[in-house]
């Protein structure tokens, strides 16, 4: 099948959405399929060689942060070149409605076009704002995918209509086959945590940990807190005083690194407060084999079965997380149970399961797609065809 | 104003409206495409997935009685139930979800709930039939699911005074959702997971 992708968001600064669109590009590749993917990226940024670049990103303040996006008549020229020649079977247009190269895609697109959405939102002004724009775009859509069901029910009351839900994929090998680092290692003195997003982004909840280090450290003198990502750690450790001493700094983390770290440490803890639709990070760590301990979000519910392959606490309060973390140290057994339970509830997001949904999806659309076109204005004036 | 431009100016304003009008035609002849494709696709999982449900009762995995009303079911929703495809339209699609549903209520029951089918899963061959229900049974879902969507966005786009006053879906008929009960779970032995119970 030839699949077109594409991407809204630049490949100069990867994040998830362009994590998620590179997996499964190469897992659609690496299963004999002919995979080509528009996204914009700066000419000097390092790009696979599936990877057709629309040209440079602008950023724009978007949906609550900042995106580096591509419009324009240049950006416009290069779709249309590259939906001519790549004679696709079916578009995949991630975010369709960020004001990008999707956006542009989709209305160009002859092929069917299949549309992943993957924010969730309460209420998104974008989208509102959008919507009377996007209207037309959205009747290109022959099928709709959300990544979460947070981000359905986002599709569900700014688009109408409906979406299937399938989840982000995770190459949960990739972690449970990581070796632990032993210097990351914990031990019963010395327990260690583990955080994992930008420092100074408050929606990671950094925050809501580094208020909850005094309390467990009470219990546990020895803890260690390893946090790994951009930022300036100086700042949100400032408040501690003498418990920043339990707080190290690994900066930025590779993946093979990420994969290690969550072999090693006793517990993931992921405090983010809010805007997270799907958490692939708590899938990795599950994936890796240690304890997850999430904020109560309903992303993170959904993703650790209510519990059941995890540790959940109130969002937002470091009262709460201090104690689920103590609860979580100090029951090795009851850990275990839920991690054995991680261990199988990860497959149902494993690339493998992913893919062949997505493939179940192109299907659904490509089956009878090439009807030949007989024209609106037969349908307007011409005999009374079959229905 | 001179009356040459008068007429100008009306010349143009009835260019503008032509011009929009039939940008919504186009739009809706584009809809009614998809609608039609889509309800092919559907057609053809459904039938699909009755032959899975019958090579289950070809097989000796469930008990007779099982077997019987599955196959009765199967037979109905794949051959005797009206088609998609046809101009009978309403009647018959609603006839023909009927028969559907009732086909997955008798797997429903012939199955068990997914949590108790691994039993079935012991040989490689009827593995091989429950993965190939679960997935026609997923693949239904998703079938129906994007056909709906097109119906709705079509009936919507046809409820405008304006489109009907100026008949611009032409003499398409008005499409019908599909309406059946195609929640089934069935575990799929090659995935470890039932991909039918996220749809």
């Amino acid at each position: 099948m030839r699949v077109g992708l594409v991407c809204p968001y630049s490949f100069d600064a990867p994040g998830g959405v362009q994590f998620h669109i590179r997996d499964l590009a190469e897992h659609l590749i690496g299963h004999g399929h002919h995979v080509s993917v528009l996204a914009p990226a700066d000419e000097d940024t390092e790009v696979p060689d599936y990877l057709v670049s629309v040209g440079g990103a602008v950023p724009v303040r978007y949906n609550g942060s900042v995106a580096r996006l591509s419009f324009g008549p240049a950006v416009s020229a290069r779709t249309a070149r590259w939906l001519a020649t790549g004679a696709f079977d079916v578009v995949h247009i991630h975010e369709p409605f960020a004001p990008s190269v999707g956006m542009i895609a989709l209305r160009r697109s002859e092929a069917p076009v299949v549309a992943t959405f993957h924010s969730a939102q309460e209420r998104s002004r974008a989208l509102q704002v959008a919507y009377p724009l996007v209207r037309p775009g959205l009747e290109q859509i022959s099928a709709r995918i959300a990544v979460s069901e947070d981000a359905r029910r986002t599709v569900v009351e700014h688009l109408g209509g409906d979406a299937v839900v399938i989840p982000n994929g995770v190459n949960t090998r990739y972690f449970a086959d990581a070796t632990p680092n032993p210097a990351w290692q914990g031990t019963p003195e010395r327990p260690t945590l583990a955080f994992l997003g930008r420092l100074d982004e408050p929606r990671k909840g950094l925050q809501v940990l580094m208020a909850a280090v005094p309390a467990i450290r009470a219990r546990y003198p020895g803890l260690r807190v390893l946090v790994a990502g951009r930022g300036d750690l100086a700042a949100a450790t400032a408040q501690l005083g003498e418990h920043a001493a339990a707080v190290e700094e690994l900066g930025a983390i590779s993946d093979a690194e990420k994969a290690a770290l969550f072999a090693s440490v006793d517990a993931y803890i992921a405090p983010q407060t809010g805007g997270e639709s799907f958490g692939i990070v708590l899938v990795e760590a599950m994936s890796a084999g240690t304890s997850v301990i999430a904020s109560d979000l309903n992303a993170f519910r959904r993703v650790l079965d209510d519990g059941g392959s995890g540790f959940l606490f109130s969002t937002g309060d470091p009262a709460s997380l201090a104690d689920t973390v103590l609860r979580t140290l100090g029951d090795p057994a009851e850990r275990g149970r839920r991690r054995a339970h991680a261990e199988t509830a990860v497959r149902r997001f494993d690339w493998d399961e992913v893919a062949a949904r997505i493939l179940d999806v192109y299907a659904m659309v490509t089956a009878h797609g090439s009807q030949p076109s007989t024209g609106w204005l037969r349908r307007l004036f011409g005999p009374r065809s079959a229905p | 104003m001179t009356p040459a431009e008068i007429a100008l100016l009306v010349l143009a304003a009835l260019v503008v409206i032509v011009l929009a009008l039939s940008s919504v035609a186009r739009r809706l002849d584009r809809l009614h495409r998809r609608e039609t494709r889509s309800r092919a696709t559907l057609e053809a999982q459904l039938v699909h997935r009755a032959e899975a449900a019958t090579a289950l009762t070809e097989s000796d995995l469930l008990d007779p009685a099982s077997a019987l009303i599955l196959a009765e079911a199967g037979w109905r929703a794949a051959v005797t139930a009206p088609r998609l495809l046809g101009e009978d339209g309403a009647d018959a699609a609603e006839e023909r979800g009927l028969a559907e549903s009732e086909l997955t209520r008798a797997l429903r029951a012939a199955l068990g709930p997914a949590a108790d089918q691994e039993q079935w899963a012991t040989t490689p061959e009827s593995s091989q039939l429950l993965a190939r229900l679960a997935t026609a049974s997923y693949r239904v879902q998703l079938a129906r699911r994007f056909h709906n969507d097109a119906v709705v966005q079509i009936r919507r786009i046809r409820r405008n005074l304006l489109v009907r006053f100026f008949h611009l879906a032409g003499r398409a008929p008005l499409p019908q959702t599909f309406e059946m009960d195609d929640e089934l779970t069935v575990l799929d032995p090659s995935s470890g997971t039932s991909p039918s119970s996220a749809g």
